[in-house]
């Protein structure tokens, strides 16, 4: 069945920041295990969508939403919802590193602890495998005990990454993750992306890295939700002039 | 590499030309005035440090009054009778009533201060604490003589009565006045150091499922430890160095405290009280001044203690 593999869907979604209404009439259905990639040009309400789903638009003074916006079946904005355990099972990976300043291991336990996992066995396992599925392990599992802030930039965005991982999340949320990186340390950060087999929504300012990487593209403008579809579609015959206009660069 | 610095001919050198801004006349009038300025402040404040470890060594060397007294009379004596035939010059009891009432007031004034700090800083929303860090900071400029004053004729009476005290002028009441002025120092510098956690960081936290207790014990505590410290130890420094509110409070009398409801005689209010009453060049009179010294010390060294923890902390993040 379709319906089944569809994890995020928003419905009808209006979204304002006090008198100003930053998204109208979002509907899009995401699928699971997919790379979702959202584009679109500055201020068009890319990540304000995304903190959507994980609810960090709770704390912006003067927010409001109607419509709804499910997650595995779920509306998340229903009353009974608690965003502390939404935030759980929807990790976020900032666009800037922002690891805390404790050491490596630390910041990889950092979920696990609150959800009150203890057993230093547990710990060690469970930091491993997250190190491991960002691409980390090999680079510092000889120095757990060093300060997140002592990485490079990509490699504290790879700890960003582990952390998330961590919780075992069920749909991980980037937004430009790889905005503050150096190519090489993008190139390894897409390859995860690639490789992860989770289901994804990134955004991105880079269409070049949309088009790598994702299987669906979604294309926003002043709000609205213009196209969605397969990547390949969307870049090679876009249905929308909109859409065509910004990928060909005649935006604007 | 080796031959580099032959071909870097020296700065010295003919040909070479030291690049500067060109000032004019009238600024160069003024940057000398703010020279001036600048040499006459350190200048000043280098002279009053020399005189004060000159009139203070008085104390120590033999003069018109006798032989002078010994380091370890000073240093470890606790008999301060400076106005005796045979008078003793010892700080200790001095030097523990100023510690005893800065010290209880730190342990009253941290917890009310790190607390106000944390409410302001990372409960309260952008309109409560629009008004109440103003609040707070004023709380600062309340003259400390009319602390004093309440203390005095309310506080003390009440203590006295209520406990069956010989004297509500003591320790306790003292400290808690100290409090109330170390407290705004405490929470408006602690306030900063728990702000300048970046909103970035604890949004990591919160997309982690933290609540907001979990994000305010867990990372912006321990981010801000260092900068916390330099706010309790600069709220520390403003209580030793306090003298009206102890001089109205503290009791007055001249000895090791045991217990919250001794009375005692902090360094600063005994200089305040006695220097107007000795005759200028004798013993008493240097002995006063090797107390300034000794305040001026532990004040000093209170304060690199803060300047330390706070270029540590600004190392780390
Ligand atoms: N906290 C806020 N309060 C008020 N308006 C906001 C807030 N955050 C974003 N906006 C506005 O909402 C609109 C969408 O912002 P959003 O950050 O979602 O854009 P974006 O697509 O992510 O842009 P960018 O590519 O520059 O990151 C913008 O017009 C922005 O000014
Ligand atoms: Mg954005």
């Amino acid at each position: 069945m379709v319906e089944d593999s569809v994890i995020i869907s928003a419905r009808n979604v209006d979204f304002y920041y006090g008198d100003f209404q930053a998204l109208k009439n979002i509907n899009i259905d995401i699928l699971r295990d997919e790379v979702t990639a959202m584009i679109g040009p500055s201020g068009c309400g890319k990540s304000t969508f995304l903190k959507l789903l994980n609810r960090m638009n709770d704390f912006v003074p003067g927010a409001r939403l109607s419509g709804e916006i499910f997650i595995g079946g779920e509306s998340i904005y229903a009353p009974e919802a608690d965003p502390v355990v939404i935030r759980r099972r929807v990790g976020m990976v900032f666009q800037r590193p922002n690891p805390f300043a404790k050491s490596i291991y630390d910041n990889i336990c950092y979920g696990p602890r609150l959800v009150g996992v203890k057993k230093p066995k547990e710990l060690d396992e469970l930091t491993e495998k997250a190190l491991r599925a960002a691409a980390l392990w090999e680079e510092v599992k000889d120095k757990l005990g060093k300060s997140a802030l002592e990485l490079s930039g990509g490699q504290q965005q790879r700890v960003c990454i582990a952390r998330a991982l961590a919780l075992e999340p069920d749909i991980l949320l980037m937004d430009e993750p790889t905005s503050a990186l150096d190519p090489i340390a993008t190139a390894k950060v897409e390859e995860w992306i690639k490789d992860s087999g989770l289901s994804i929504v990134i955004v991105t300012h880079n269409m070049q890295q949309a088009a790598r990487i994702s299987d669906k593209t979604a294309y926003f403008f002043l709000g609205e939700l213009i196209e969605f579809g397969p990547t390949k579609e969307l870049f090679t015959r876009p249905k929308e002039v909109k859409t065509e206009n910004y990928i060909t660069g005649r935006f604007g | 590499m080796k031959d580099a610095p032959e071909k870097t001919p020296p700065l010295d050198s003919p040909g070479i030309i030291r690049l500067q801004p060109k000032l004019s006349r009238a600024e160069r009038g003024v940057k000398f005035f703010f020279l001036l300025c600048a040499v006459s402040a350190l200048g000043s404040m280098f002279l009053i440090m020399i005189f004060l470890f000159m009139e203070a060594g008085g104390l120590f060397f033999s003069g018109d009054e006798g032989a002078g007294v010994g380091l370890k009379e000073f240093f470890l004596s606790l008999d301060w009778y400076p106005t005796y035939p045979d008078p003793s010059f010892g700080s200790l009891a001095l030097v523990l009533g100023s510690l005893s009432v800065t010290l209880v007031s730190i342990l009253l004034a941290t917890p009310f201060g790190i607390g106000l700090a944390i409410y302001l800083s990372s409960v309260a929303g952008p309109r409560v604490r629009e008004w109440l860090k103003p609040a707070v900071e004023l709380l600062a400029s309340i003259p400390s003589v009319i602390l004093g004053f309440v203390g005095m004729v309310a506080v003390a009476p009440f203590m006295q009565n209520v406990l069956n005290l010989p004297t509500g002028l003591n320790v306790l009441n003292a400290s808690l006045f100290l409090a109330i002025m170390a407290t705004p120092t405490i929470a408006s510098l602690g306030d900063d150091a728990l702000s300048a956690v970046s909103q970035a960081v604890t949004d990591g936290s919160y997309a982690l499922g933290a609540t907001r207790w979990e994000t305010i014990s867990r990372v912006i505590l321990p981010a801000s430890l260092s900068g916390l410290s330099t706010a309790v130890i600069l709220g520390l420094g403003r209580a030793l160095g306090e003298t009206i509110v102890v001089l109205m409070v503290a009791g007055g009398a001249a000895q090791a405290p045991h217990s919250l409801f001794d009375p005692v005689r902090p360094l600063t209010s005994t200089l305040a009280a006695e220097m107007g009453e000795t005759a200028i060049g004798s013993r008493h009179y240097h002995a006063l001044f090797a107390l300034g010294a000794v305040l001026f010390v532990l004040t000093l060294a209170f304060n690199l203690l803060a300047f330390y923890l706070a270029r540590r902390w600004r190392e780390k993040s």
